[in-house]
């Protein structure tokens, strides 16, 4: 237990300055872009607006002071860390004043609610499938999903999302295309809202599945057919084991390790959000939030944006790393 | 725990986060509405070309909160003293395109116009019953000089010396300097100085960080209810709509106007086919080919090809005169002529855009002003190459683009000369290598194998600064390789910050426009005036706006002050516009290509009588606050 212990504290050291150093660069990398928050709301104030030329000067000058952007970067890094500690990461400039994090918590739950769902089943179904195809290698029908998810995978996941939004949205115009949730429903805990969410979900989860499927679907297999070849599933066989316990029991329980430390950073990297999938189907989240603050040169947000999911991934491996030893003897051994 | 229940517990935990965090997301709001209180004889559907509005219970337009601003916020609840149509205005409800709106008549000024006052109209209501007056656009000036910040007090602490009311209805102006052009900031073009309601915001402590949710309405409708992810707004009309200007001017027939946005292209034209919009601030030129051949109830600006609406805005290529390579005017001429018109038009719009060879865009009256009454000046128009002289307009340029699509859009493009011309432009410049030659060697350049190389011995090369996407993007790019194809090693560079840099000045040639107008109205000022050398910012320093080649001329200069001596009304403001039109053709500081042109389309499946080039009564693009006018004018298909 006290070896266990040490390895938990050794652990969370290396959690705390993976988070460090990873919301330090993003720091960096956001402040040294070349885009100014400044320049981008004076561009949107002014553009097609008739602005005299003083004004826009006077303008600039107020802004500046305002968003406090003209303060040497090594004080902004301090304050940063600061606020940081504080639970705040500021102001965000494309919505200024409102806290960056607002602009964060109002975008995740779209973007949680809908990767962490699709990875999961994506996860399952692919494992799962997977699994049985390394095992009874034979099948036709496994061999056939083998097929199948060699054909996906390689597809651009922006095809297959575009190929649905046709399908479903144009020539057989069944489901919803556009947004989370539908205009004649009053948001809250009831059906219509949370059926509308759901069928707004269904087109965009699919793409997800659809291309993330083959890639668990692959792994799975390969690291089953390396499984089957062990003496204790040849032992559980000839002792006449049944196939589904031996497949559940020892197969498919023994080549999961890996791949749960493969779930444990998709989970973690729901947290980027995804987007491709939220432009195509105009979804609302953290990876549509993510390229405004960018184009915006908004660096608070950018940066509320960074940290949440830099700390998201970290977490995951921290989680799975704590779990592995036991969930898994050798690893506990060693 | 083991795998099992691991599995079980993550799916578990992030189900509930994310169901309580949905949750949560709504609370900022109240309830949606029930689509059946939304018939669609009653209810239009528009197109908002912003993103996922970030803040959406933010409604304070004099801060740059996040909130969206063409979400029907500022067409249809805002109002201030005028408006100026980019295209004609409705006949007898505007006066040469301009609007009184909550002025009863037009600015009054002295002689020296160091003061404005103006009438305001009374019997004007605020959503909630209070009436508007004088106080009201008082408050509005004298906040916005004393907090900066807010969206118009750089213009209001630069130009205004003293804002009284000397009654109830009359407003009186005291500038900092003269300014014939004052008047401006309270016009609308894409939008304007909006007023603010004294009563409300002078209760608020921390106007910087007032929501101002839900707003008070000037204008016709008031907020019915929203998205509380920011995609989507639904505004009332007010039962007492005859109290806002828009009593002067006519009832808007929908009961609601929803504004959506955050729609991608593809999106949008599957949802105006499903009949989910009626107005589309803009698709591709691909995707708008598409949907009118495809569905005869969708209409553009223009009744057949090119279908866009030319914006009052003009794309030209900006030289950075600051660079030594762009200070002689005879190479800027010779890149002009260096240029193909016809694959311009084709590489940006598929054909359909409308071209200017002169800095005025090819839309809204100026066709009318502009271009028909210069078009003798530009076909006897002579450049000197040092070699001979030459003739470089070529006036049946838009005819030729017209001929080369007949064949794949066949009918739908125009076989009237005038029509063709309003359409696809007046003409533009031939493409004369042998002259642009001339006119590079007259300058020192010589030329090695296919390269021009510049009086110093080193090659002609500079880098075309080009924005991400859309068709000004390909512009870039196709006019990149004519030049390169001529000779010179003009390299386009994709820019993600071109806006930026435009403004630094830290580039060699830019895609982008130093001319905007009114559209609707003859005088130029609106982008002119800041062509003024005073204003023109140092090597390094950032230029305060419009005119990014930062041309310095004294007979600019000289044209400028002129106007600014001038009323806007006065006809010798067209005339001085007609000299700069003349000065920049000498000149040349920047290439004029052609209008932007905007792909904003219309269903008449569930509403009909939308603006067209036929009746050109207001601006069709969805963003503008002009656009408040079209839903007077619209009824419902029965």
């Amino acid at each position: 237990m006290n070896s266990y212990l040490w390895f938990v504290g050794k652990r969370t050291l290396q959690l705390l300055a993976v988070i460090f150093f990873g919301v330090s660069a993003t720091f960096l990398v956001t402040h040294l872009s070349p885009i100014s928050p400044v320049e981008a709301v004076l561009g949107r104030m002014t553009a097609r607006s008739n602005s005299a030329p003083e004004a826009i000067i006077a303008m600039r000058a107020a802004l500046t002071e305002l968003y406090g952007v003209d303060e040497p970067i090594l004080n902004q890094y301090f304050n940063f860390w600061l606020r940081l500690f504080r639970g705040d990461l500021g102001p965000s400039l494309l919505a200024f004043p409102t806290p960056a994090m607002v602009l964060v918590g109002r975008a995740m739950p779209w973007t949680v609610g809908l990767l962490t769902l699709a990875t999961l089943i994506t996860f399952v179904v692919g494992n799962f499938l997977g699994g049985l195809a390394g095992y009874y290698q034979n099948n036709r029908l496994l061999k056939a999903f083998g097929i199948v998810a060699i054909g996906i995978q390689p597809v651009p996941y922006y095809i297959v999302a575009f190929i649905l939004l046709i399908i479903f949205g144009f020539l057989w115009p069944v489901l919803p295309i556009s947004g989370g949730f539908a205009m004649n429903v009053i948001p809250g805990w009831n059906w219509p809202f949370i059926s509308s969410i759901l069928q707004h979900a269904i087109l965009p989860a699919a793409s997800l599945v659809l291309v993330g499927f083959g890639g668990w679907f692959l792994g799975m297999r390969a690291l089953v057919s390396n499984v089957v070849t062990e003496d204790y599933v040849t032992y559980a066989e000839l002792a006449g084991v049944e196939h589904s316990t031996i497949v559940n029991g020892y197969v498919i329980r023994n080549a999961l390790v890996p791949q749960l430390t493969a779930l444990a950073m998709a989970l973690g990297g729901v947290f980027s959000g995804t987007v491709i999938t939220e432009q195509v189907f105009n979804y609302p989240g953290l990876g549509s939030l993510l390229i405004d603050a960018v184009n915006a040169g908004d660096s608070t947000l950018v940066l509320a944006v960074s940290t949440v999911s830099v700390t998201a991934v970290a977490l995951a491996i921290f989680i799975v790393d704590l779990l592995h030893p036991l969930l898994d003897p050798r690893v506990r051994a060693e | 725990m083991d795998r099992r229940s691991f599995m079980l517990g993550t799916a578990a935990g992030a189900l509930l986060i994310s169901a309580k965090g949905l949750a949560f997301a709504q609370e900022a709001e109240g309830t949606a509405p029930d689509l059946n209180n939304f018939p669609r004889n009653e209810t239009v559907i528009v197109h908002n070309p912003e993103g996922v509005i970030r803040n959406p219970s933010w409604f304070n337009i004099w801060v740059n909160g996040g909130g969206g601003w063409s979400n029907g916020l500022h067409q249809l609840t805002m109002d201030t003293l005028w408006f100026i149509d980019p295209d004609a205005g409705i006949p007898e409800k505007s006066e040469n395109a301009i609007y009184y709106s909550l002025a009863e008549g037009p600015w009054e000024y002295n002689a020296d116009f160091t003061e404005m006052t103006v009438k305001l109209r009374q019997g004007i209501l605020w959503s909630d019953g209070v009436e508007f007056t004088a106080d009201d656009v008082v408050y509005t000036v004298q906040k916005q000089m004393e907090t900066p910040g807010l969206t118009w007090s750089g213009a209001f602490s630069t130009q205004v010396a003293e804002v009284t009311a000397p009654d109830k209805y009359t407003v009186h102006f005291k500038l900092q300097a003269p300014n014939s052009r004052f008047h401006g900031t309270f016009c609308v073009r894409w939008n304007g100085a909006w007023i603010m309601p004294k009563h409300v915001f002078e209760k608020v402590e921390d106007i910087l960080s007032f929501d101002y949710n839900p707003p008070l309405s000037l204008g016709p409708y008031t907020l019915h209810s929203s998205d509380p992810n920011g995609t989507w707004y639904v505004w009332e009309k007010r039962a007492d709509w005859d109290k806002t200007t828009m009593g002067l001017v006519g009832e808007p027939k929908p009961k609601y106007v929803i504004y959506r946005n955050n729609i991608s292209t593809d999106n949008r034209l599957i949802e105006m086919r499903n009949g989910n919009l009626d107005m589309i601030h803009d698709l591709s030129p691909e995707g708008t080919f598409s949907i009118t051949k495809d569905d005869p109830q969708v209409q553009g600006w223009f009744p057949g090809f090119p279908y866009a609406h030319p914006d009052p805005t003009l794309p030209m290529m900006i030289f950075n005169h600051q660079n030594p390579k762009f200070q002689d005017k005879r190479v800027r001429w010779a890149l002009a002529l260096m240029l193909d018109a016809k694959a311009m038009s084709m590489a940006s719009y598929r054909g359909a855009a409308t071209l200017s060879a002169i800095s005025i865009p090819p839309t809204g009256t100026h066709p009318r002003d502009y271009h028909a009454p210069l078009q003798d000046y530009l076909i006897n128009y002579e450049i000197d190459t040092g070699t001979r002289k030459v003739k470089p307009y070529d006036p049946t340029i838009g005819l030729q683009i017209a001929e080369m699509v007949r064949p794949q859009f066949g009918d739908q493009v125009p076989t009237d000369e005038t029509a063709i011309r309003n359409s696809f432009g007046y003409g533009w410049w031939k493409q004369d290598l042998e002259a642009a030659g001339e006119l590079l060697t007259a300058a020192g350049f010589t030329k090695n194998g296919n390269q021009w190389m510049m009086p110093d011995g080193q090659p002609f090369a500079f880098s075309v600064m080009v924005p991400q996407e859309g068709v000004i993007g390909r512009l870039g790019v196709i006019v990149a390789q004519l030049w390169a194809q001529a000779g010179v090693q003009a390299t386009a560079e994709i820019a993600t910050d071109s806006w930026d840099r435009q403004g630094a000045g830290n580039y060699e040639c830019n895609i982008a426009w130093a001319v905007e107008t009114w559209g609707g109205h003859p005088d130029i000022s609106f982008f002119l005036d800041s062509y003024h050398s005073e204003f023109v910012a140092d090597v390094g320093a950032i230029q305060p706006g419009r005119n990014w080649m930062r041309w310095k001329d004294e007979r600019l200069d000289a044209i400028i002050e002129k106007v600014r001596a001038v009323d806007f009304n006065d006809p010798k403001s067209l005339e001085y516009g007609h000299e700069f039109v003349k000065l920049h053709l000498d000149e040349m500081p920047n290439i004029p290509i052609m209008s932007y042109n905007v792909f904003s389309i219309q269903s008449n499946r569930y509403w009909t009588g939308w603006p067209n080039a036929d009746k050109p009564y207001a601006n069709p693009v969805t963003n503008w606050a002009n656009a408040k006018y079209i839903f007077t004018q619209i009824t419902p298909v029965s």
